[in-house]
């Protein structure tokens, strides 16, 4: 029985591993397992897509049923969340403390007013200023586990979910073969260990000035995460001027003068992409940013 | 891992790769605590179960004890259970199960006389009381009521809840249904509610329906009284700013069929104010109500502040006004203290008669019922919440005290204000308020109730 009729992966062999794709978060979503037991693989493969489907599932802002859109309806009213939301607002606060506040899962919002379809449209300040006061973690009171919005503020785990998702999914691979897999969320991805024969796995760098269509650069990764920051596929052009899809929760702008990519790799891809997000919102000091902090990373201008 | 040079011609605009890798030997205190937050998060044991599930809980439980007394009258004891389960497609189906057990000895309506009065029902059932003393019926009462409550998401902006309720005493049934839209609109910063519902219940009173204004001997029905009510709501609430959220509603409901208390007496009394006779009170079998909400709630820093102001006019000639202020006061360890105010003030009904005067012609309608009568109340209370560490539970302990007050000789009849519901669970008190005239200042007479609930909610 094929796993795309069990799991709804497609599943093809490459070389000596076997590749499963499916959809989520957004995109597609990729695994590769290192055997030659194509059931093996597709077991594996199922194990992966069901924990990115229940992730998804349960932090998605784009749900009704789930914990988020319970929080971000409560009109002011406190919610107490589950542990492992918890655990993501823990992780979010972290983020947003050692960022100054840049670093913000409030600042989803803001996306109200902008379209990053690749045109020229740019909001008026009006309505920046009118989305603004809907913004600021600093102003949630999170007393786990009860979490308190002003109402009409939201909070979306889009920066941190699919990583973890990533994470997340990878670590139950070993419950399904021993194998060493790789798990590829649209672009942010962890490596659980060296393939046969001590080869690591090879990753591609995307060229964001041809997205999709070429690479830049080859990466061999062992055992650990790596994760990609930039606007390559969504922006607005203002001016002149290409605007990413990463605002800044303060001025409701789009950060300007960062790389068109940042790739760092990390021991978790959730410390990666976030060290790439955190550069990122550096704006044009993304380099002098992860340098300082001792990671290793890829920019590309 | 590190990242390996490239075989590839890299292109012009592209970073030379970062060599050598730094070493992760020395991280920064940034890198130490975002590694410290990711363990945190990733290090908990994965999730065992590989199926979908709902990060929420899926189950809650909710039940209060509430404890009602007046000053040597009457004793009331209201458990109440909700459960609710929420679904994995955003619906929620929940139901509550409400005891009433009620205890006492509730005035008549009739004036203390200066004589040895009797009181009688149209069953023939008599008490006779000796002289100076506020007539009352002894009564020990049991209702259960039960409600289920569905919600039902459609996308992300409109949501339906559709309700059934049904409960039931010695002497009244109340059966019903309702229905509410509510719909989010300007981004999310508005939403509009529209709402209605209808009872269909049934008055038999112990002894039969009285004869109006009569001396209560007759009856008129031993069968069932007909009540229907039906309700409307229109609702809307903004966003204003970050921090204040603004909400304005009105609601009409009209009343027809038998909307007399039966065991309600008025007093005839002569030209010294001694009651040397009875009648059973009479109202009219149409009632239309509307009542007008503004509610504004305010986020500080840290603490909330509530108010509101409702405003309540109907077609018996009641007036009210209703203004109520609470603020959270957040504590530590996921405590609150929440102290509440409140002020209510209402006209009597055109028919309002707090007694008879022997000889005249009788009105068609008179009730000397104090909740219809001029009355003005303060309720001041608060809501103490906490947590028991290590439980899942929250636990909430209210203690209100309310004091009534209207012109001397007002408070014989029982209940609750009955012009208006803004008190609070009309129908649970609605048989179980009773009033005492506890004190006298001036030319007024005030009536004082205390009320404890215990709550607890858990999700599971």
């Amino acid at each position: 029985m094929p796993a795309s009729s069990r799991a709804g992966a497609d599943v093809v062999r490459i070389d000596d591993a076997f590749l499963g794709r499916f959809m989520a978060f957004g995109g597609p979503c990729d695994v590769l397992i290192d055997t030659d037991d194509r059931a093996e693989a597709e077991t594996a493969i199922t194990v992966v897509q069901r924990e990115a489907s229940r992730i998804e599932h349960a932090f998605s802002r784009y749900r009704t049923d789930n914990i988020v859109h319970r929080i971000n309806h409560a009109e002011g009213a406190s919610i107490i969340v589950d542990e492992e939301t918890a655990l993501l607002l823990d992780y979010a606060a972290t983020c947003h403390e050692v960022s100054g506040g840049l670093f913000d899962i409030t600042s989803g919002v803001l996306r109200r007013a902008w379209t990053f379809d690749g045109g020229d449209r740019v909001p008026s300040r009006e309505a920046l200023a009118r989305l603004l006061p809907l913004v600021g973690w600093h102003r949630a009171r999170w007393q786990r586990p009860r979490l308190t919005l002003p109402a009409g503020t939201q909070i979306d785990f889009g920066g941190i979910g699919k990583e973890y998702a990533v994470d997340r999914a990878a670590a139950q691979i070993g419950n399904a073969t021993p194998r060493a897999a790789l798990v590829n969320f649209g672009g942010d991805l962890y490596a659980t260990g060296l393939r046969r024969r001590d080869r690591p796995w090879s990753v591609g760098l995307d060229d964001p000035a041809r997205s999709g269509e070429a690479t830049l650069d080859r990466f061999e990764l062992e055992r650990g995460g790596m994760a990609t920051s930039g606007d390559a596929r969504r922006f607005v052009m203002h001016e002149g001027r290409r605007l990413g899809h990463i605002l800044n929760p303060r001025t409701g702008w789009p950060i300007e003068g960062a790389p068109r990519s940042i790739t760092v790799v990390g021991p978790t891809c959730l410390e990666a992409g976030t060290l790439a997000t955190l550069a990122y919102l550096q704006g044009p000091n993304a380099r002098a940013f992860l340098t300082e902090h001792g990671a290793e990373f890829r920019i590309v201008d | 891992m590190q990242l390996s040079d490239t075989p590839e011609p890299a292109r012009a605009d592209a970073e030379p790769p970062a060599t050598p890798p730094t070493p992760i030997a020395s991280p920064s205190p940034l890198r130490r605590k975002l590694a410290a937050a990711a363990f945190l998060l990733l290090g908990v044991p994965a999730l065992a179960s590989a199926d979908p599930m709902p990060s929420s809980p899926s189950w809650q439980l909710d039940a209060t004890g509430l404890l009602y007394g007046e000053r040597q009258r009457t004793s009331v004891i209201e458990p109440t259970a909700r459960l609710t389960r929420l679904f994995a497609n955003g619906q929620a189906l929940s139901g509550q199960i409400t005891l009433d057990a009620i205890t006492g000895a509730s005035p008549t309506g009739a004036v203390p006389s200066g004589q040895p009065l009797t009181t009688t029902t149209a069953s023939g059932m008599v008490t006779t009381l000796p002289a100076g003393q506020v007539p009352t019926k002894k009564f020990n009462d049991l209702r259960g009521a039960s409600d289920l409550s569905w919600d039902l998401p459609v996308g992300t902006l409109f949501k339906a809840t559709t309700g059934a309720h049904y409960s039931r005493e010695k002497d009244y049934q109340s059966v019903g249904a309702s229905e509410s839209f509510s719909l989010d609109v300007l981004r999310r910063l508005a939403t509009i509610t529209i709402g209605g519902g209808v009872n269909r219940d049934g008055v038999f009173p112990r002894g039969g329906t009285p004869v109006p204004l009569s001396d209560g001997t007759q009856v008129l029905t031993t069968g069932t009284d007909r009540k229907d009510v039906t309700t409307g709501l229109i609702g809307l609430s903004r966003v204003l700013t970050r921090r204040w959220l603004m909400g304005l509603s009105m609601t009409r409901t009209l009343e027809t069929g038998y909307l007399t208390e039966p065991y309600k007496v008025i007093s005839i009394v002569d030209s010294t104010d001694t009651a040397v006779d009875q009648r059973t009170e009479n109202r009219p079998a149409r009632h239309d109500r509307r009542a007008a909400l503004a509610s504004s709630v305010y986020h500080l820093a840290k603490d909330v502040i509530y108010v509101e102001y409702r405003y309540y006019w109907d077609d018996w000639g009641i007036r009210s006004h209703t203004a109520d202020a609470k603020y959270r006061l957040e504590l530590p360890d996921d405590a609150y203290l929440l102290p509440h105010v409140r002020y209510y003030t209402q006209s009597a009904a055109s028919f309002y008669r707090p007694s008879l005067p022997q000889g005249d012609p009788l009105p068609t309608f008179a009730s000397a019922d104090y909740r219809i009568g001029d009355l003005s109340g303060v309720t001041i209370g608060a809501t103490y919440g906490f947590k028991v560490p290590g439980s899942r539970g929250e636990w909430n302990v209210r203690v209100e005290y309310l004091r009534q007050w209207g012109p001397a000789g007002s408070f014989a009849g029982t209940g609750t204000p009955g012009g208006d519901d803004g008190g609070g669970g009309e129908r649970a008190t609605r048989a179980a308020a009773v009033a005492l005239p506890s004190s006298k200042f001036g030319a007024f007479t005030s009536l004082d109730i205390g009320t404890i609930v215990v709550g607890y909610s858990i999700p599971f």
